[in-house]
């Protein structure tokens, strides 16, 4: 082969790259416009269901029963933290999807998830970049082909339903009954490794969610830590979906908020909510009341973490096992680093956020 | 074998119990990596095999075992085995806690079912003895290894012999889960409760065992056919000449086979006793030589007349191989005996059953004309897999040879075909060819 072949090869090459980081990123930023002129009419969960139907409209009938299922228990727990393999969750892969399918998907979820910066859709899209990543590493069940998107119940303003979407590092479960939002949870979130670039961009989808954590321990007086600190350690989140999936703690460890300082109390708050920014606005905002009238009886406890240090923020959160928790009479948050999985000189990320009253909810 | 006899119950509630389900451990996929915990019940004894995952095990421990764990066994092989044995205990009455003993610990390396990115794990074999007056159908098992530290540690409990129901499928099927009650943060110990089982159940178990160890056992299959190819012929000149009729034949594969079984006998009693500790590895290698002798002499008699001889000592090595497959099922001496018995019973059956039918078609060919040809062609190509296997088995590496054996085995009912289907055409060429004295002669 020539120079100048090479020469042109290169330069294909290089704009071949250029064109899709470009398409990319529309993808994350200007669908909205693209395919959802149809219901900028409406609003709330009017908006999201029409949405949802604008999706399955795209759908051919085969696609449209492999996505909608029967909303019932067994099917609500096909969420995971694994890779995808073929059975682990319902509904249709993205690699499935054609583009116009594609972008009325990712339409339907942006509108869930709302637009708060590093959350919600955002962070979903990232996640899924992650594992594109992941997959150029080390090839296997990663990548964003492999995420799924399925409803469970048929998508309607009077009736129940739920929406989820999951993959390797991301799982939303969110049902609607009578045109309101009544569960976000179980959800999941993780990365691998915690910082990656792709395309030139230099992407941290959990950044905040550790910061947040780490912002809260730091905040702790020793006393408080101490308080705060079981012997307990953990290898992975406790409530992890899957075969041996468990019942909440009755008893909640570590310390009580109630006990904490003002700043403390108004930082677990604030741990909170980068789980609930995941939700678009108005559903954050309910969220986050639910869970404030509940702060002074939500629990905190961590283990690991050998280098906390009161005052801190980043001797949090740097080694295999260290673990935080956050655990009120709604709310339940695990967030843990790990050893890696491709990449098993660096810790990554898992966290999973749950509803003591409404996982399943009715279910 | 569905496992519908077995009941467990958890000492309180909400440990969560499988019952009457089959499941093969090796198929679960977990995030992080579990301990796998698997059982061989005997009457007096159970063997527990625990596969402990170094990362898991390293947190329950506050150091890091993954450093070097080519060096762990040599630094911390007591530290291990201390730590071990303060979290495993057996007991029908917690105050006479049975005993428990670390027979073997080596290093594992097994492979996450989705990532396939290798997992390093303790391998820890240990005998639980009940007590005088005890069993091994229904006892507690009070285990906490790793996650009286780890709060999401699971140990998948799982039962892969159970000798007293003739289980011996050595395939897991799990029986329980123990992990730490995440609603009240304890761990509760597993309640066992099997049904009872009899020593007929263990003896038909260990028949049915024989008889599937020479239906899987390639290598003394091929060994018995080969010994046999030869066996209707007479020998003239140092040569294989001519058929030696029906009764001549037959008298001889009795002779053959029985000296065979007496020689497996013998050392099979010998080797599970454990008198001797035996190389498994050579064994095999001599195994494979032995099928290289045969081919020889299925081509050339080596030692015509003296089959008994070398089948008698072909049978004490096959034996010894024989008798690593029972030992592991750490037996007493009574249940021992019976499985002796049976598993010597079962090959026996199986081995007369390959005979009955591979015989009529030896009988047929050693009339005809051209069986001198076909002998040597089989005989050959037995050669060439005997060497595979020697080869293979030295090297601990497959090969092609053995690669394609593996490959076709499961297909071999259109081998005996095959070869029925040789001895007819041979029939009919020889039928219609004008016989000469010597030419069956090579």
């Amino acid at each position: 082969m020539s120079v100048t072949n090479l020469k042109s090869i290169a330069i294909i090459a290089a704009f071949s790259l250029l064109f899709s980081c470009n398409k990319e990123e529309e993808d994350i930023d200007t669908i909205t416009e693209v395919v959802t002129s149809d219901c900028d009419a409406s609003t709330g969960v009017d908006k999201i269901v029409c949405l949802a139907n604008n999706y399955l409209g795209t759908l051919s009938t085969t696609q449209q029963t492999t996505s909608v299922n029967s909303l019932n228990l067994t099917n609500a727990k096909k969420w995971s933290n694994l890779p995808e393999n073929g059975s682990t969750r319902l509904g249709l892969k993205f690699s499935a999807l054609s583009s116009t399918q594609l972008l009325a998907a990712k339409a339907l979820l942006a509108e869930v998830m709302g637009n708060t910066t590093d959350q919600g859709y955002n962070q979903f899209i990232q996640t899924t970049l992650s594992d594109d990543n992941l997959s150029a590493a080390a090839g296997g069940p990663y990548g964003s082909g492999n995420y799924v998107i399925g409803f469970l119940g048929t998508p309607s303003t009077t009736g129940k339903w739920m929406l989820q979407v999951g993959g390797h590092h991301y799982a939303a479960n969110v049902t609607f009954d009578a045109g309101e939002v009544v569960s976000i949870t179980p959800s999941h979130q993780g990365v691998e490794p915690i910082t990656f670039t792709t395309s030139g961009t230099t992407y941290t989808p959990m950044a905040t969610e550790r910061a947040v954590m780490a912002d809260m321990l730091a905040s702790f007086t020793k006393d408080e830590l101490a308080a705060a600190k079981i012997s307990t350690v953990f290898s992975d989140c406790l409530l992890v979906p899957g075969s041996t999936s468990n019942t909440f703690p009755a008893t909640k460890l570590g310390v009580k908020v109630s006990a904490l300082s003002s700043t403390a109390q108004a930082k677990v708050l604030a741990a909170m909510d980068p789980w609930l920014d995941d939700l678009n606005e108005s559903t954050a905002a309910n969220y986050k009341a639910r869970y404030t009238a509940d702060l002074a009886d939500t629990y905190v406890t961590y283990s690991g973490n050998s280098s906390g240090l009161s005052g801190t923020s980043s001797s949090f959160f740097t080694a295999n096992a260290d673990y935080v928790r956050i655990d009120g009479p709604g709310i339940w948050i695990e967030f843990i680093c790990q050893t890696g999985v491709v990449y098993p000189s660096l810790i990554h990320y898992h966290s999973v956020y749950r509803d003591h009253d409404q996982d399943y909810i009715g279910l | 074998m569905s496992y519908s006899f077995l009941t467990i119950n958890c000492f309180k509630q909400l440990i969560v119990t499988m019952i009457g389900v089959l499941v093969v451990t090796q198929g679960y996929a977990h995030q992080s990596p579990t301990t796998m915990a698997v059982m061989d019940i005997s009457p007096r004894l159970l063997a527990l095999e625990l596969q402990l995952p170094l990362s898991e095990l390293s947190l329950a421990m506050g150091q890091n075992l993954e450093e070097s764990p080519e060096t762990l066994l040599q630094t911390k092989k007591e530290e291990l085995e201390t730590y071990v044995l303060k979290h495993v205990h057996a007991y029908v009455d917690p105050k006479q806690p049975w005993r428990v003993s670390i027979t073997d610990m080596h290093l594992d390396q097994e492979k996450d079912a989705i990532s396939g990115r290798p997992i390093r794990e303790l391998n820890v074999s240990l005998v639980l003895s009940p007590k005088q007056g005890e069993n091994t159908r229904r006892f507690t098992l009070d285990y906490d290894l790793i996650m009286h530290r780890v709060g999401n540690h699971v140990a998948f409990v799982s039962i892969r012999n159970d000798w007293e129901k003739g289980r011996l499928q050595n395939k897991p099927s799990e029986i329980g889960i123990i992990r730490v009650d995440t609603e009240d943060n304890r761990i509760y110990p597993l309640e066992i409760h099997l049904e009872k089982g009899d020593g007929v159940q263990g003896f038909m178990g260990m028949v049915s065992y024989g008889m599937q160890h020479i239906k899987e056992g390639t290598d003394h299959l091929l060994f018995i056919l080969t010994l046999l190819l030869p066996a209707c012929l007479l020998v003239r000149n140092e040569k294989w000449a001519g058929y030696g009729g029906i009764k001549y034949s037959l008298t001889k594969l009795l002779k053959i086979i029985t000296a065979f079984t007496l020689g497996h006998s013998l050392t099979l009693l010998i080797g599970t006793l454990g008198i001797q500790d035996f190389p498994v590895q050579w064994i095999e290698v001599l195994i494979a030589v032995s099928i290289f002798i045969s081919a020889i002499h299925a081509v050339k008699p080596l030692f015509y007349n003296k089959e008994l001889w070398i089948a008698t000592g072909f049978g004490l090595i096959h034996g010894l191989a024989f008798s690593q497959t029972l030992y592991h099922f750490n037996l007493d001496s009574y249940e021992l005996f019976l499985s002796v018995l049976g598993f010597n019973l079962g090959i026996e059956f199986m081995q007369l059953m390959v005979i009955v039918i591979t015989v009529p078609a030896f009988i047929m060919l050693s009339q005809t004309t051209v069986f001198g040809y076909v002998r040597n062609f089989l005989a050959g190509l037995i050669m060439v897999v005997a060497l595979g296997w020697i080869m293979e088995r030295i090297s601990e590496q497959p090969n092609s040879v053995t690669q394609l054996v593996d490959l076709i085995y499961p297909y071999s009912h259109y081998l005996l075909l095959g070869l029925y289907l040789i001895s007819i055409l041979s029939l009919i060429i020889s039928l219609n060819r004008q016989p000469s004295k010597n030419e069956a002669s090579v």
